[in-house]
């Protein structure tokens, strides 16, 4: 009894799909990356681009046309838009939001008697979101050894103009604390490296329950807290976290904890005001500014990504040139630049895409070189200097081993040493690139000798 | 609980029986649907669907927080998708009701010191009525720029010493042109929350304007329609 689970978008969705893995796998399925050898067949989808659509579309095709030979069952599940659900019903064998995820068992079991047909509803509705604590009990199946994300919220209650996520996640739901903390004790137990707070709006994390449960910051606190007295060594990341709710406090708390990684991931997509009115951003670039400048106060070694978009409706040469003053202000370590394309399900698809292709590309090649002329000034200033790296795979041309730091920047080591995979070591940076560092292992003996 | 039921409970909860729609010019129609299945803070809107149809769009709430009906007042764009449809929309037909979402409302305890500018184009007079009908304590200001006179919404409702009506097509309004004329030459007090609602270009101008008048970027707030 074999399964094959394909999984598109976000990191919501990888983890999702390690509880997937896990609820199969509880059933006596075998997980195969063959999908020819597989009974089961799924998807976790992203409704909220294109590319990852088209390609439901071309598999499940596929996977239909299997169905005149072999006895399998398809299902989907993820972020899936109202209009597209009702299409899907007609080409997958199940389809469940992923709050209903502890019922895919009876669900695949009944099949035969309850089929798509029978599961249809007269109009797909937007998730509620009050199931989706069934799917927080389920204990997930990792996919690393040393790499885990650990979902704290659900849902976005921001709608951002360009975006559908609050339509096909439904609304914010936050993960009871307690929770949360034993996944990461039991994490940290098991020697994980690096843990990854999610959510679509982390620092919203508590808000929904009127004062019943803790804020991002105290649940930072309590993580930050556990971690010194475990005296282990990990990184707790989070993402993303959303301008309009972040705090000082949180700041604080990061500055405070050796464990919360200094890392800040804050989304601005744009550098002009205007742009982020029509974006629905609902913070200024004041507000973003005095964010930074409390990050830079209290934690100067963070590094800061970003998301950006160019090429919104709106943004006009003048307002691009805006997002480049920016990017020249903040001197992003790491930005996802993305071009605009309008979104299915989201407000702004209704409305006109006024920036023509080729201007878009042209504003990303634009962005990204300003961008380049940043991280590598600050990569060249790291040459010299050691950090700690958390080995997590190796370099394909060469084969030496590659790791993050606890800023999340990329080092290529100086030897093949798969042996430290998933492990934290010392690195001596000896040089530098635009968006990477090369680094010498440095060896225990080293260290004590020097 | 069978998925196939637990569905069924959802469908109960979400879809409305439309009470009434009541005209209020060629265009522009106000839908009451029963009030009181959820909360909301007036200012927050909802997402509106109908039965059948697989788009939603956005609309205001237009009623108040404990009024008996929930309402939206709605434009229909002559060649939008949506709106004709809801436009074509009678009395007992379902609609699918989401929300309510969004944080553009009042901070109730900036009341008691602080004055309120409302301004608003088209339809986006929707969420100022809410927070009127909700907050009779306030102390605001609603600046409406429409085309004509008869666009002025529900304007017998509101105190008209504190309802400033642009008009660019007649002269029926206190001022004859767009809503940034009267904007520019007024001068408002320090302590005043500023709340700018409809289409965008509207709202980028009337920003412009009140920041070079000095106010704080923090006390402007924006919901845009499109
Ligand atoms: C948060 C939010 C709240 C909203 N609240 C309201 C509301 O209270 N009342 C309301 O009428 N609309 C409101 N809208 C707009 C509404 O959601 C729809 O966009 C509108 O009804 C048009 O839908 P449509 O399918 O008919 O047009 P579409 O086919 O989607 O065409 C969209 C185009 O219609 C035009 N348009 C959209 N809204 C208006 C409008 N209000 N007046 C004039 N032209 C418009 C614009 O040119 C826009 O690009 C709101 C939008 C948002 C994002
Ligand atoms: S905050 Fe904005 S971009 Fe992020 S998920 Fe919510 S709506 Fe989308």
């Amino acid at each position: 009894m074999k399964y094959h689970l394909i999984t598109l978008g976000c990191q919501m969705n990888l983890s999702d799909s390690e509880r997937v893995s896990a609820v199969l796998e509880q059933m006596g399925y075998e997980r195969t990356e063959k999908e020819e050898d597989a009974t089961l067949l799924g998807m976790l989808a992203c409704s909220v681009r294109q590319k990852p659509i088209d390609k439901v579309y071309n598999k499940i095709a596929q996977w239909n046309k299997w169905k005149n030979k072999r006895n399998v069952i398809t299902f989907i599940s993820g972020c899936v838009l109202p209009a597209d659900k009702e299409k899907f019903l007609k080409l997958f064998d199940l389809i469940f939001p992923m709050s209903e995820l502890s019922q895919l068992p009876d669900m695949i079991r009944n099949y035969g008697v309850v089929n798509a047909a029978s599961l249809q509803t007269p109009k797909p509705v937007m998730p509620k979101n009050e199931h989706i604590v069934d799917l927080w009990h389920i204990k997930p199946k990792y996919e690393s050894t040393y790499e885990a994300f650990v979902p704290i919220q659900n849902g976005c209650d921001k709608f951002c103009a360009f975006c559908a996520v609050p339509y096909t996640r439904g609304r914010e739901v936050s993960r009871p604390s307690e929770e949360i903390i034993k996944e990461i004790q039991h994490l940290v137990q098991q020697g994980y490296k690096s843990i990854t707070l999610l959510g679509q709006n982390v620092n919203s994390y508590g808000l929904d329950k009127n004062g019943e449960e803790i804020t991002f910051a105290e649940l930072l606190k309590q993580i930050g807290q556990y971690g010194k007295l475990s005296g282990e060594e990990f990184w707790v990341y989070f993402t993303s976290p959303h301008p309009q709710d972040m705090t000082r406090d949180v700041i604080e708390v990061i500055a405070e904890y050796k464990c919360l990684a200094k890392q800040i991931h804050l989304p601005m997509q744009s550098g002009d005001e205007k742009v982020l009115i029509k974006m629905n951003r609902r913070h200024s670039m004041e507000k973003y500014r005095r964010i930074v400048s409390d990050i830079r106060e209290l934690i100067p070694e963070a590094t800061l990504f970003t998301d950006i978009i160019v090429g919104f409706t709106a943004e006009g040469e003048e307002e691009f040139q805006n997002t480049v003053a920016a990017m020249n202000e903040f001197k992003f370590n790491m930005a996802y630049i993305a071009m605009y394309s309008p979104r299915p399900g989201a407000a702004s698809y209704r409305w006109q895409d006024e920036v023509s292709q080729d201007v878009k590309k042209d504003r990303y090649h634009r962005l990204s070189e300003t961008m380049r002329t940043h991280t590598s000034e600050y990569n060249r200033q790291l040459v010299g200097k050691t950090f700690r790296l958390l080995v997590n795979g190796s370099d394909r041309k060469t084969g030496f081993s590659t790791g993050l730091t606890e800023g999340k920047l990329n080092v290529r080591l100086d030897r093949k040493a798969p042996e430290l995979k998933g492990q934290i070591v010392d690195v001596k940076i000896t040089s530098a690139a635009d968006f990477s560092l090369s680094g010498e292992l440095v060896l225990q003996e080293e260290k004590i000798e020097s | 609980m069978s998925t196939e039921v637990m569905q069924a409970i959802r469908i109960d909860e979400t879809f409305y029986k439309v009470k009434e729609i009541r005209r209020l010019t060629d265009e522009t129609f106000s839908l009451k649907l029963p009030g009181g299945r959820f909360k909301f803070k007036a200012g927050q809107h909802i997402s509106l669907g109908i039965q059948g149809d697989y788009q939603s769009r956005e609309y205001s709430i237009y009623s108040g927080e404990n009024d008996e009906n929930l309402e939206v007042l709605v434009k229909e764009v002559k060649e939008g998708y949506f709106s004709p449809k809801l436009s074509h929309l009678k009395k007992g037909d379902l609609v699918e009701v989401n929300g309510p979402f969004g944080k553009f409302k009042i901070e109730e305890k900036h009341i008691p010191d602080n004055k309120f500018v409302f301004i608003a184009s088209g339809t986006g007079i929707a969420p100022f009525r809410s927070m009127v009908r909700t907050y009779p304590e306030l102390d605001y200001q609603l600046i409406h720029g429409v085309r004509y006179g008869h666009e002025a919404y529900d304007k017998e409702e509101y105190d008209p010493e504190r309802h400033i009506l642009c008009t660019t097509g007649d002269k029926e309004g206190q001022v004859h042109g767009r809503l940034t004329k009267y904007l520019k030459r007024t001068s408002f007090e320090k302590n005043t929350h500023f709340y700018l609602c409809g289409n965008s270009n509207m709202i980028f101008d009337a920003l412009e304007i009140l920041k070079n008048k000095g106010f704080d970027r923090d006390h402007i707030h924006c919901e845009v329609y499109f």
